[in-house]
């Protein structure tokens, strides 16, 4: 290890520092919204040193254990967004229900940075320490309005939910080692060509298990809708996006660099969970009232699709479709989170039937939720759509028609569901014609989040550029 | 050029989307400006038009290139002549739309989107690009329905949305195998009709040439995937049920003939038969039906699916012909025919639907055939109107009508002789429709109950009288038209055989 | 000296009787019991191979794998106390606010 090796965790030590100073800034001041600003600087400024890497070669630094290479820059980027637009939101929507604001905000940017480790961890310790790192404070997250029941009982499921899968992920972790007898990926990468093949399979499997259950994949899923519903909204938006975003890339990492699908037919197995969770995840959002369970079946829905692009991993389609996807995904779910939160706050409900006439009430968020659903269903010209396309092309790239069709079926079914929160917007007859109240914080993050939905549909060119760049590297 | 003539009325949308919602007038006017200027500039296009030149008003520019999508805009005798039908019938719905008091501001911005949908997707001469339009048309027509739709809207609107989604996702899966087997991957159409990637992996090029087919066939619609019809355009507001009538269902044809022969010619020919007969269920089926119906705006609507049906019988019948030279003439023949009744459908059955909603809207409020009656006497160019545009519609010589389906069934014949030879029976059901109906309106004692209606205003006239005048100009000399288009369809016939 | 199967074999039966636990008891407290005890029969894997591949790493994983164990014993008793104030019961069958 040398002094070159730290500055190229720069941005993690920014990340760390940033976190501990929002501490410090919460016992120095009255004001929390302060705090919640401080984080979002703080957040921006370190697209700085992030930036920075992006000029540099691939390597791997601190013995090996840590990868600093375009995806994982790509991972650091993509958090960094979601973790300000979160903190954003959560500004104008905390106060009130919570007294402890500013450790919310620093309890988010310590997440950050345990998912900025995940995305780039290259030894199985470290991965494991991370997701850990992750899951601690998402639990604490999950929980944090300790006078809600509801909140309360979110923390719990997501607890035991979430210790049993890593436990599970840990010890098909410490079967991998016992194959390889390294805990470094690359060097697993080099040995495991001569591990027998059951026992090979079986830690894949226990593995699958820790990263499904971050990306709430069937049949890791069941904890998804709870937790979402019960969950702070913010939390719900971040957990939704970034936590899921991590998981895949720890997933792809693993896949990517340790088992050679020629050995191991992983391809089949990811197609066959995409599949399910895809049509599962769709068919249970249906019949959902309430917005935040339907985004979380949705979510799961969304993970089978994007779980295509990991499938689909050979040619110029598949993985860099799965980042893009991530990205756009990440600005449309949160936006559609965002107006949630705003309604929730504004009406104190989540159900969707009480969206009734919100295209008078907020004109200019029911149109960006209109823009959102429509993204998440896959229309043009959006980000998620972008996404859909490119793991869709991946897919009949790869030779995995079926996997496509199926692919769109669901995307036909998902416009029912989407579409109902657009007829109740815009629809039914509105319960009052009151103008909502629309906060400033949660504006900007709403129309950041509008905005790079359709930016990203336009003109996706840079996206899809910094995309291949990450998936370059990481074949290397 | 293209792009002005496909944007203007987004950006009139746009305007209209940050004005005060109080300033309706203002609303209106740009409305009617941004698609005036729209239809202006495409009729301009028309006088600059080569005949005979291909793809003209070509724009050109690398939109995404690491996936080799450009901005690709072209118009050649088969676009040309669907853009200026698009934007005459958006500025007439504009004009009708007048009185239009709820909700006005989205309304006018979802209509000056699906224009600017329509017109994209009818000059788009690259695939992605197409899709986004094509999908583009899809969302405001789900609220027109949806919104300001009759009293089932909501289950019309999602059922309409639903349906064309099905279709046009399979058309992107179509699309992306195409892409796959070319080389180098394109979304060129040009350079796909050029390479014909697939016509070496039948496989592949029934798999394509089916999600094509799903999709086209679900938004002309063919029989058996229709049934979204009726509901979308009886529950659909007057504007609306124009657009979708005389432009949307449009778009299934146009991608029959600009994508699926020219670029599975082998393999739609393969199922040129089994595609003709449905067209033939389709118009028997259509005309049957349509005798059936009480309310005005079903039957027109049921008539529709008849009229499609000659559409799809004279591109089948030249899919047909492909690869034979001896039927080249009849092939000709029936495109000609069958991209003229794309023409003819849409001005007359978009006028059938404007009389329907004047009917509807402002005077009686019912469209039950049974419940009129001796209208004849009471609103004289109200029933000179409908009776003209019924006559079109029915195919009396003379007028629009006639010469498509002429030309349709005398190239059809030279294909598929015994199927177009009960095709034409399906011309006695329309006809025996159309007189039977304009009989229960117009003849007869008068309803007192509609004693006190008024004729058409001067803007419903604005909106019909140049519907009718268009329908008798073609009707007596369709040679310009025809000439424009045939100068396309035997391009392609050409290139076919 | 004991061959190192027979310790995979142990934590093999430990972490299956951890993993049953989990899914068979309804008290949060034992469920998290029960998942400490997978957590050491991942432990024991560790050391295991360690021994038999003369490799450093195992032992280190398992230090890490008890700091984890007693963050989640922090953190996981924290919200197990909050939602037994708020309800008076640790039972995860009667914790069903949220369903549908």
């Amino acid at each position: 290890m040398s002094a070159s090796d730290l500055w190229s965790i720069v941005p993690e030590l920014w990340l760390a520092g940033l976190a501990i100073f929002l501490l410090l800034v919460d016992l120095l001041t009255a004001r929390k919204s302060l705090v919640g600003v401080v984080a979002v600087m703080g957040l921006l400024l370190s697209i700085i040193p992030i930036g920075s890497l992006l000029t540099q070669g691939a390597r791997t630094v601190i013995f090996g254990s840590y990868a600093v290479d375009g995806f994982a820059v790509f991972f650091k980027i993509l958090t960094v967004i979601a973790t300000a637009l979160v903190v954003l939101a959560a500004i104008d929507w905390l106060p009130g229900r919570s007294q402890y604001e500013g450790e919310f905000y620093a309890l988010l940017v310590f997440t950050a940075l345990g998912l900025v480790l995940m995305a780039a961890s290259t030894d199985i310790i470290l991965l494991a320490l991370s997701i850990e790192f992750v899951s601690l404070t998402s639990y604490v997250l999950a929980g944090y309005l300790k006078g809600d029941v509801k909140s309360n009982e979110a923390g719990v499921k997501y607890f035991l939910y979430g210790a049993a899968a890593s436990a599970v992920m840990l010890f098909g972790f410490s079967i991998l080692y016992g194959l390889t007898g390294s805990t470094n990926l690359y060097e697993i990468a080099r040995r495991v060509a001569n591990a027998p093949l059951p026992a090979l399979y079986l830690s894949i499997a226990l593995m699958l298990s820790g990263f499904g259950f971050k990306i709430s994949m069937v049949p890791f899923h069941q904890w998804t809708p709870d937790v979402y519903e019960g969950a702070p909204t913010p939390v719900a938006a971040y957990l939704s996006v970034a936590s899921k975003a991590a998981g895949f890339a720890a997933l792809v990492r693993m896949l990517m660099v340790v088992v050679d699908p020629g050995r191991l037919n992983w391809i089949l197995l990811i197609a066959v969970l995409s599949a399910v969770s895809m049509t599962l995840g769709n068919l249970l959002a249906l019949p959902q009232r309430n917005i935040k369970r339907m985004l979380a079946y949705s979510s799961i829905s969304h993970a089978g699709f994007l779980l295509i692009g990991v499938a689909a991993f050979r040619g110029d389609f598949g993985t860099p479709g799965l980042l893009i996807y991530l990205l756009g995904y990440m600005f449309t779910q949160l936006g559609a989170f965002f107006v949630a939160a705003l309604i929730g706050q504004q009406l104190g409900t989540d159900d969707i039937p009480d969206y009734a006439g919100l295209s008078r009430r907020a004109p200019v968020s029911a149109l960006l939720m209109a823009v959102f659903m429509l993204s998440l269903t896959g229309f043009p010209p959006t980000s998620v759509f972008i996404g859909k396309f490119y793991v869709l092309a991946g897919a009949i790239d790869n030779g995995l028609l079926w996997l496509a069709i199926v692919g769109v079926v669901n995307s036909v079914i998902s416009l029912y569901y989407y579409a109902g929160v657009i007829r109740a917007m815009y629809v039914m007859p509105a319960a009052s014609t009151v103008p909502l109240r629309e906060p400033a914080a949660l504006q900007v993050a709403l129309g950041i989040a509008g905005l790079g939905t359709l930016l990203i549909g336009l003109y996706p060119q840079p996206i899809i550029d910094l995309a291949r760049s990450a998936v370059l590297l990481l074949r290397i | 050029m293209l792009s002005l003539i496909i944007f203007l009325p987004l950006l009139g949308g746009l305007i209209i989307l940050f004005l005060p919602k109080t300033s309706e007038r203002a609303m209106k006017q740009i409305a009617l400006i941004c698609s005036t200027a729209s239809l202006v500039f495409s009729l301009l296009a028309v006088t600059q038009f080569r005949l005979g030149g291909g793809m003209q008003f070509q724009e050109r520019y690398s939109w995404i290139p690491s996936i080799a999508v450009n901005y690709h805009l072209g118009v050649d005798g088969l676009s040309l002549p669907l853009i200026v039908l698009t934007a005459v019938l958006s500025v007439l719905s504009v004009i009708y739309s007048w009185r239009m008091d709820v909700r006005l501001k989205e309304y006018l911005f979802l209509f000056l989107l699906l224009e600017t949908g329509m017109l994209g997707v009818f000059a788009a001469l690259d695939f992605f690009l197409f899709y986004i339009f094509w999908e583009v048309t899809l969302v405001p027509m789900y609220f027109l329905i949806g919104i300001w739709g009759g009293p089932r809207r909501e289950y019309a609107a999602i059922k309409f949305f639903l349906y064309t989604l099905v279709g046009s996702l399979a058309m992107l899966l179509a699309i992306l195998i195409l892409y796959f087997n070319a080389e180098p991957h394109t979304f060129s159409m040009l350079e796909l009709i050029r390479q014909q990637p697939l016509a070496d992996a039948p496989l592949l090029a029934a798999l394509a040439f089916w999600g094509f087919f799903l999709s086209f066939a679900i938004k002309v619609p063919m029989w058996p995937f229709h049934t979204w019809l009726p509901d979308a355009h009886v529950e659909a507001p007057t504007a609306g049920s124009v657009i979708l009538a005389g432009i949307l269902l449009k778009m299934g044809t146009y991608g029959f003939v600009r994508v699926s022969l020219p670029m599975l010619p082998g393999t739609f020919k393969a199922y040129a038969f089994f595609i003709a007969v449905l067209a033939l269920l389709g118009i028997v089926y259509g005309a049957l039906v349509a005798m059936a119906q009480t309310d005005l705006k079903k039957l027109v609507a049921y008539s529709s699916v008849n009229h499609m049906g000659y559409v799809m019988l004279g591109i089948a019948a030249a899919a047909g012909a492909v690869g034979d030279p001896s039927k080249a003439a009849a092939a000709a023949t029936a495109l000609n025919g069958a991209v003229f009744e794309m023409i003819a459908h849409g001005i007359i059955t978009g006028g059938l639907f404007f009389i329907v909603g004047v009917l509807y809207d402002y005077r009686a409020h019912t469209r039950g055939v049974d419940e009129f009656g001796g209208l004849g006497a009471r609103l004289p160019v109200y029933s000179g109107i409908t009776t003209l545009a019924m006559l079109a519609s029915l195919g009396l010589p003379g007028l629009m009508g006639f010469v498509a389906e002429f030309l349709v069934f005398l190239g059809s014949f030279g294909v598929f002789p015994y199927l177009t030879a009960v095709a034409v029976t399906g011309v006695v059901f329309t006809a025996a429709m159309f007189l039977w109906t304009i009989q229960r309106i117009f003849l007869g004692p008068l309803n007192p109950r509609w004693a006190t209606l008024a004729d058409m205003d001067a803007r419903e006239k604005l909106t019909l009288v140049p519907l009718a005048v268009l329908m008798v100009i073609f009707g007596l000399y369709p040679k310009p038209l025809l000439d424009l288009i045939n100068a396309a369809m035997s391009g392609l016939v050409t290139a076919l055989r | 000296m004991i061959p190192v199967p027979y310790y995979l074999t142990i934590s093999a039966v430990l972490f299956t009787v951890g993993m049953a636990g989990v899914l068979v008891r309804r008290n949060a407290l034992v469920i998290f019991m029960a998942i400490e005890l997978m957590l050491n029969s991942v432990n024991l894997t560790f050391v295991a191979f360690a021994r038999q591949l003369a490799a450093i790493e195992g032992q280190v994983a398992v230090f890490f794998v008890i700091v984890i164990a007693a963050v989640e014993v922090v953190v996981g008793l924290a919200i197990i106390i909050a939602i037994f104030r708020a309800r008076s019961t640790v039972d995860i069958d009667d914790v069903d606010l949220l369903r549908g």
